[in-house]
């Protein structure tokens, strides 16, 4: 009974304050609609990017336009969910314990963590990456004539799923280790940019970049591998996916967990 | 009596040592900076490589060889670096907060003294992000060694590249006098600079409109401009002089807007007291 009305408790917060997160959108409206403009520029330059590197060959590891396109789309889905809920992640790595604000979030009645992230619930951002990703998913997809089995409809929702927890394992991770170091962003920073290889095939890459990719720091799993079962049907990597998922928010979430109890606060 | 611009320049030094003491208390930035430069270079060079990976000796689209075409998205990626002089954000941050009005009162120009602030960044950069990000692939890829007289063109089109990117910084900065959402802004700026500077991809390899577009625009002086000299890409000594007296226009251009955006910024400049 008690798990069950604490689930429910939280349900109902969610809500509220994603509410509370939309309602922002009203108040700041140019800031809303100039960051929305500025990531749909950025996603622009890099499908023309895209495009021009194809107007020199068909083919670029292995992997056609239409292809390529539709992993640059993909990728941005489980970037866009996850974006809409953990972007407080930022300020913790930033700010919070060096300036001693981190607190706040220990003396609520709900979990640290939830406190943490419910600050800013609904990002605008995310929104921009998800509608822009899945247009570029449905023009590629449609160009490619891709026809989806049952099986991979039905897990493609689940990658998304999984590759947001993977993106905010990560961020979670990084953004704990100022717990240790007073401000991380330096080392979250360099995290976020590894992600950005994934936009493109993994294939063209080097084999080291390549295994660090899919089993350090594993953003393939974000995209290259549900895209590649979904391409081709190949099931190689993407048996490993829950695997991979599940050991990285068990390891974020014991660091989290760790930075908690060895965190001194200034006193004031 | 000293000449006048000697005296001129010495009332400005301070700021650059002051520029250089700051730093010391940012060094993640170069942190932040070189993971950027690396992992940027690293996704534009794997990709290019893998179009050019099957072409002939003697060249391939836009005559670039495989040596070639990674030596020129490599010493892009280092460019850019030069041109990170966090100006636009010092900028948009003095305005948004108020700072600014503090500096107007003293008897120097702002946009002279964030110019030469931004100097010490700019050496900061070349020699603690530019040179160990060039080491590290040349290490990793073999890279087309440049005749000593391209080196010497480059090292001097390098200069001109980094007051052109100056005079942009701080005219994304002053967009702080219209809005305060300068993030969006200098998003923007990024990756409309890094597209048609040529740093993604080289001008020689986007079609004919979209080409003429980008050599026509002040951003070919800060990439692709310093490129073609440093790989011999120009049309004897009149081609190299051309992309010389290009880079020269716009850098004098661009100084004139920032001028006169800068006066008439200062008319609408309102700072609540406190």
């Amino acid at each position: 009974m008690s798990a069950w009305s604490t689930a429910a408790r939280y349900a109902r917060l969610s809500w509220f304050l994603g509410g509370v997160g939309l309602h922002r959108l009203t108040a700041y409206r140019l800031d809303f609609l100039l960051g929305a403009g500025a990531f749909l520029v950025r996603v622009g330059v890099q499908t023309a990017v895209v495009g021009l590197v194809f107007r020199q060959v068909p083919v670029v590891g292995g992997w056609s336009y239409h292809e390529v396109v539709f992993l640059l789309g993909f990728s941005l889905l489980p970037r866009g969910l996850d974006h809409l809920f953990t972007d407080q992640l930022w300020e913790l790595s930033r700010k919070l314990v060096q300036r001693g604000e981190f607190y706040r979030h220990l003396v609520r009645p709900v979990s640290p963590l939830f406190s943490l992230l419910s600050e800013r619930f609904l990002h605008p951002d995310g929104f921009g990456e998800l509608i822009v990703g899945a247009a570029l998913v449905g023009w590629s997809g449609s160009h490619l004539d891709l026809d989806l089995t049952a099986t991979q409809w039905a897990l493609a929702p689940l990658f998304v799923l999984c590759g947001a927890l993977i993106h905010s394992a990560v961020k979670l991770l990084f953004a704990s280790l100022s717990f240790w170091t007073v401000t991380s962003l330096p080392a979250m920073y360099a995290a976020n940019q590894v992600s950005e290889f994934t936009s493109y095939p993994l294939d063209i890459y080097h084999p080291t970049l390549r295994a660090l990719l899919t089993w350090v720091l594993p953003f393939a799993f974000t995209s290259y591998v549900p895209c590649t079962y979904l391409l081709t049907g190949d099931t190689g990597l993407v048996v490993w996916l829950p695997v991979v998922t599940a050991g990285a928010v068990a390891l974020a979430l014991a660091v989290w967990r760790r930075g908690l109890t060895i965190h001194d606060t200034t006193g004031s | 009596m000293k000449p006048p611009t000697m005296r001129a320049v010495r009332a400005y030094l301070p700021f650059a040592t002051g520029g250089l003491q700051s730093l010391l208390q940012y060094r993640s930035m170069f942190v932040i900076t070189g993971m950027t430069a690396a992992a940027g270079a690293a996704v534009t060079v794997f990709l290019w490589r893998a179009v050019y990976a099957d072409t002939p000796a003697d060249g391939g689209p836009g005559g670039f060889t495989l040596t070639g075409i990674t030596t020129y998205l490599l010493v892009a990626q280092v460019l850019q670096v030069l041109h990170t002089n966090r100006v636009d954000d010092e900028v948009a941050a003095e305005v948004y907060r108020g700072d600014v009005a503090v500096m107007l009162v003293r008897p120097v120009s702002y946009p002279l003294v964030r110019f030469f602030a931004s100097l010490p960044v700019v050496a900061a950069n070349a020699v603690l992000v530019a040179v160990p990000v060039l080491v590290l692939f040349a290490l990793l890829v073999p890279l087309t060694v440049p005749r000593p007289g391209d080196v010497a063109l480059f090292a001097l089109s390098t200069v001109f590249s980094v007051l052109i990117a100056f005079c942009v910084n701080l005219l994304t900065g002053m967009t702080g006098f219209v809005t305060t959402n300068t993030w969006g802004v200098r998003m923007v700026k990024q990756s409309v600079v890094a597209f048609f500077a040529g740093q993604l991809v080289p001008i020689a390899l986007m079609p004919q409109p979209l080409a003429a577009l980008a050599r026509w625009l002040p951003f070919r002086g800060m990439v692709d401009g310093p490129l073609t000299l440093l790989l011999g890409r120009y049309d004897g000594a009149a081609g190299a002089l051309q992309v010389l007296v290009q880079q020269v226009g716009w850098v004098l251009g661009l100084g004139a807007v920032c001028a006169v955006l800068w006066r008439a910024a200062l008319g609408r400049l309102e700072v609540l007291g406190g």
